[in-house]
């Protein structure tokens, strides 16, 4: 009796199974949110559309808003509760890759799948670690773009194009602080958008964070050099550098009380909503050279722990060609060819955004990056606080060498 | 009897309270991280390694500074408007609604309003000082180290005390009036019957209210995160900001396991400490 | 009590500091909430926006706030029920007993409460996922309980302690089984200080955000506390919508304190200021 029972069971469980094949798979896909954009609707679209072409697969969309997304991905690797796919910041790639969270997509992109050529090539490079690829590049953005105040750039008789030069962006600095108003919106809270220009201002300068052989470069004397400068920049900072984000700035820029801001391309729709008439240019140098801008975005990366792998490679296939990368980002597409067309459509001055990015330097690829970030926001905290500049990065350099 | 009505508490205290900081113990042995999930047994090493640095001691000393400080003054005008409300005032009871908001505002709102109210530029907090004349340029108060830990405080203190208020009126409406009166006809007056006789009447409320002030300021997370993430430097990083930055933030779980450690040990010496003072003070009482 | 006219003008002085130190900030919010976002902030601070407007109410307002409310009512509800009534047994217990062993167990109940929570809350994550109990009111309900029952039980016992163990005593002489005593003469009396304590919990619970962080994941599970971060981007802080939704937040809060404030200081007069 016990048998039959048990019997029926098994046939019963078998069939279950069988039947649960024909059900679509589901997946779940995490998503940073921006906040300034409406993006949620439009990506339900696209993902209604790749649920329409692909019947037996269902996708559960999450949209998690950034202070809460490092967190909850640690959290659900941790627990053994990842999702399937999931947007990566870059910087978190060679963790998780190290980890062995998300898995190596080498091989599926040797067929047919997305190309190397296909996407900004220091978008690609983020995703690799150790020989292996680690994910599909998603969206990008370089920081930084200095946005302006026309009118009070015009008031003070300084010509935008002269952003562009160390010495220019300083001498505006100074024409442009006075009673009341800003100059330069300097940030340097403990954030990675401190990170970010800091880098940027170095890697214009010639400089490194980390040489051909991983040790660190910020001491060196072009990194140094772009260091002081950017200390001799803070007279004309609002106050408050150490706890300032890029997004306090925003208030400030936006009321008119200051003049430059650093800023990636994300910020134009938000400034294209205010009445403020404004510009933009590609990060500065020194006279001569070409501003280097710090690449930053997001890859999309599969983890090791999904049940459903092709049908999760499908996904991520869809996401990143061309006439749907567009639909779907809220920085710029990584697949360039969509980022053309979506710069065309949504953003001021291409060619100037599309140059920027060509031209832009990844961060670090570590496992260990957080790491070597919390060394580098501490001398950006140490330079904005007016240590001697020398001393700092020595002691940053020996920070982020000691983790290795 | 008695030991069934205990059991649901133990049972869910044992399980969700004990075997995980078991567990948070065991892994601060270990070399443990996220990107190197199998475990290495260390000894001691964590434990060396986070004492010997210049940070631990920044952490310890600041989170001493901000448990104490906010306890302090969280109590003491807790207490004197505990005392303002006890006058049988006209509009107390409404006065007493209004003072316990920010008491009952999420810590998180609290904690953005208040880098709003800080703002160097557009914050109220210039705004008003420069009006009132107390204040000739606005001032980076979260971003400046000699202000940032007072500004945190205070914010704190801001939210707290309304709690400690609350306390401190309960138990002085519990106060025996005739004795207040008896030493009223002695001719001692107002300063002397609170020293003489409300003081001693309610030393028992002030020592629970300090213990449990205590406790939860020194593991209160929200607001010096969203205030200052810590910052600048290690201004302001005390134990449950560093905890998370490590294991959350840098996803190194062994080191963070250590600080929960020695957060415990130190809040722990902190209670047992002032408890002692207590304890040595009211038996110094008796015998007089 | 009489007093001179310059002291009653002088305590008055002193309420309106008080009431003023407390309420700036907060009109500060309600400030904030009611300036349009197309118009920018001052400098200095401006204390009224020019044109205020309730857009930013109508924006806060969306379906998912509606879920996030939804959420934040059964998990605090449940907990303020399930941490009162187990508080209320333990308490009992801890103040009615005469062996050492159990009075021991009330120090590990109050060592408990100084665990950090960053520090217990991937092993707790794990038990969760384990249990299957992720995104489910459940989990928040489980780790809400567990860590205001200290608290809780701290506070009751305070309470219980003071009651005189005579009354129970004479109804068990009259007949009464210990049941019908807890439920007739020791609840009763208790009554002040487990609304006191019910209040205490629903206020810590309505605000928690690590573990409700943490255990939620899909839009359809989150609070109220870690719903507000749909206003705080990677890049910015959408302040006015923040404002008004965290009014909104804190409204049923204040609404319902204001109905039990009452209790809540009886309760406190009577219970937990006993250590």
């Amino acid at each position: 009796m016990t048998r039959t029972i048990f019997a029926a069971t098994l046939a019963g469980a078998v069939m279950a199974t069988a039947a649960a094949r024909a059900e679509p798979v589901t997946l779940q896909f995490w998503d940073n949110q921006q906040t300034e954009s409406g993006l949620s609707d439009l990506q339900k679209g696209a993902v209604d559309r790749f649920m329409k072409e692909n019947p037996d697969v269902r996708i559960e969309v999450t949209t998690i808003p950034y202070p809460e997304y490092q967190q909850r991905l640690l959290t659900a690797v941790q627990g053994g509760n990842a999702p399937d796919i999931a947007t990566l910041d870059q910087i978190w790639m060679g963790a998780f890759a190290a980890a062995g969270a998300v898995d190596d997509l080498s091989e599926m992109t040797g067929k047919a799948g997305p190309k190397r050529d296909d996407f900004f090539s220091g978008a690609w490079d983020s995703a690799v670690y150790q020989d292996g690829l680690y994910g599909i590049p998603f969206n990008v953005d370089v920081w930084q773009f200095s946005f302006y105040n026309k009118a009070l750039l015009e008031s003070a008789s300084v010509d935008p194009q002269s952003l562009t030069t160390f010495a220019g962006l300083k001498a505006a600095g100074e024409a442009l602080t006075r009673d009341g108003q800003f100059g330069i919106g300097l940030f340097g809270h403990k954030g990675e958008d401190t990170v970010v220009v800091m880098n940027s201002f170095v890697f214009s300068n010639g400089g490194r964070v980390l040489d051909e052989t991983g040790a660190c470069a910020l001491n060196a004397p072009e990194a140094v050099e772009a260091l002081t400068y950017l200390q001799g920049l803070v007279p004309y900072a609002p106050k408050g550098i150490l706890n300032a984000s890029s997004g306090d700035m925003r208030e400030l820029f936006l009321n008119g009380s200051l003049a430059i801001e650093f800023w990636p391309a994300l910020e134009q729709p938000t400034l294209q909503k205010s009445k403020l008439d404004w510009g933009f240019i590609a990060g500065t140098a020194p006279e001569g050279k070409a501003p280097v801008g710090t690449f930053g975005g997001w890859n999309l990366a599969l983890f090791a722990s999904s049940e459903h792998k092709e049908a999760a490679w499908k996904f991520i296939e869809f996401m990143v060609r061309e006439d749907v990368n567009g639909d779907v980002v809220d920085l710029i597409p990584a697949n360039k060819k969509a980022a053309e067309a979506f710069l065309e459509a949504n953003r001021k001055d291409p060619a100037t955004v599309m140059a920027h990015l060509e031209n832009a330097a990844p961060r670090p690829l570590s496992p260990r990056y957080l790491e070597l970030a919390d060394a580098e926001l501490r001398l950006a905290q140490e330079i904005y606080g007016g240590a001697e500049v020398q001393a700092a990065a020595d002691a940053a350099c020996e920070a982020i060498d000691a983790l290795n | 009897m008695l030991w069934l009505l205990i059991a649901p508490t133990a049972i869910l205290l044992t399980a969700f309270m004990y075997y995980p900081m078991v567990g948070t113990v065991i892994e601060s042995f270990y070399q443990t991280s996220f990107i190197n999930p199998r475990p290495q047994f260390a000894g001691w090493a964590i434990y060396e390694k986070v004492l010997a640095s210049r940070e631990f001691s920044e952490i310890l000393w600041n989170s001493v500074v901000w448990t104490l400080g906010v306890v302090l003054l969280q109590n003491v005008l807790g207490f004197l408007v505990a005392l303002l409300l006890n006058q049988g005032l006209p509009a107390q009871g409404l006065l007493r609604a209004i003072v316990l908001l920010p008491w009952i505002l999420p810590g998180v709102v609290t904690a953005i309003l208040w880098r709003f109210m800080y703002d160097p530029q557009l914050g109220l907090i210039n705004s008003i000082l420069i009006r009132l004349g107390l204040l000739e340029d606005n001032v980076a108060w979260l971003a400046e180290s000699r202000t940032a830990m007072a500004a945190v405080i205070f914010a704190a203190v801001w939210k707290g005390f309304p709690f400690s208020m609350l306390i401190y009126l309960a138990a002085l409406q519990n106060v025996d009036r005739e004795q207040i009166e008896a030493a009223t006809i002695d001719g001692a007056g107002p300063l002397r019957r609170l020293i003489d006789v409300t003081l001693p009447a309610i030393r028992d409320v002030v020592a629970v209210n300090v213990v449990l002030t205590m406790i939860l300021t020194f593991n209160y997370f929200d607001l010096v995160w969203v205030l200052t993430r810590g910052g600048p430097q290690n201004a302001t990083h005390i134990f449950p900001t560093r905890i998370f930055e490590t294991g959350f933030g840098q996803f190194r779980f062994g080191e963070a396991a250590a600080y929960g450690v020695f957060s415990i040990l130190v809040l722990a010496v902190l209670v047992a400490f002032y408890v002692i003072v207590q304890r040595a003070n009211a038996a110094r009482r008796h015998t007089a | 009590m009489r007093r001179s006219l310059p002291a009653r003008f002088g305590l008055a002085l002193l309420q309106m500091a008080v009431a003023a130190f407390v309420l700036i900030p907060f009109f500060w919010m309600l400030s904030v909430s009611l300036k349009p976002t197309t118009e920018p902030f001052a400098i200095p601070a401006r204390l009224w926006p020019e044109a205020p407007t309730l857009a930013n109410y109508v924006t806060a307002f969306r379906p998912e706030f509606r879920d996030y409310f939804l959420n934040s009512v059964v998990v605090s509800l449940s907990t303020v029920a399930i941490t009162v009534t187990l508080g209320l047994l333990a308490a009992y217990a801890f103040s009615r007993a005469r062996l050492l062993v159990i009075t021991g167990l009330m120090s590990l109940v109050v060592l408990a409460q100084m665990f950090p929570h960053s520090a217990i809350i991937i092993p707790i994550y794990k038990m969760m996922r384990a249990a299957d109990l992720l995104n489910t009111y459940t989990s928040l309900i489980v780790a809400y309980v567990s860590v205001t029952l200290p608290v809780a039980i701290w506070m009751l016992h305070g309470f219980l302690a003071k009651l005189p163990v005579s009354l129970e005593e004479a109804a068990n002489i009259d007949g009464a089984g210990p049941i019908r005593v807890f439920w007739e003469i020791v609840v009763p009396l208790a009554r002040p200080g487990i609304i006191a304590t019910a209040v205490y919990v629903l206020i810590v619970t309505w605000q928690e955000f690590l573990f409700a962080l943490s255990f939620t994941s899909s839009k359809a599970m989150r609070t109220l506390p870690v719903g507000l971060n749909d206003f705080i981007g990677q890049y910015g802080i959408r302040y006015g919508e923040l404002m008004a939704s965290s009014v909104m937040v804190s409204v049923p809060v204040v609404a319902v304190f204001f109905l039990l404030q009452r209790y809540f200081v009886a309760g406190l007069t009577a219970g937990a200021v006993k250590g």
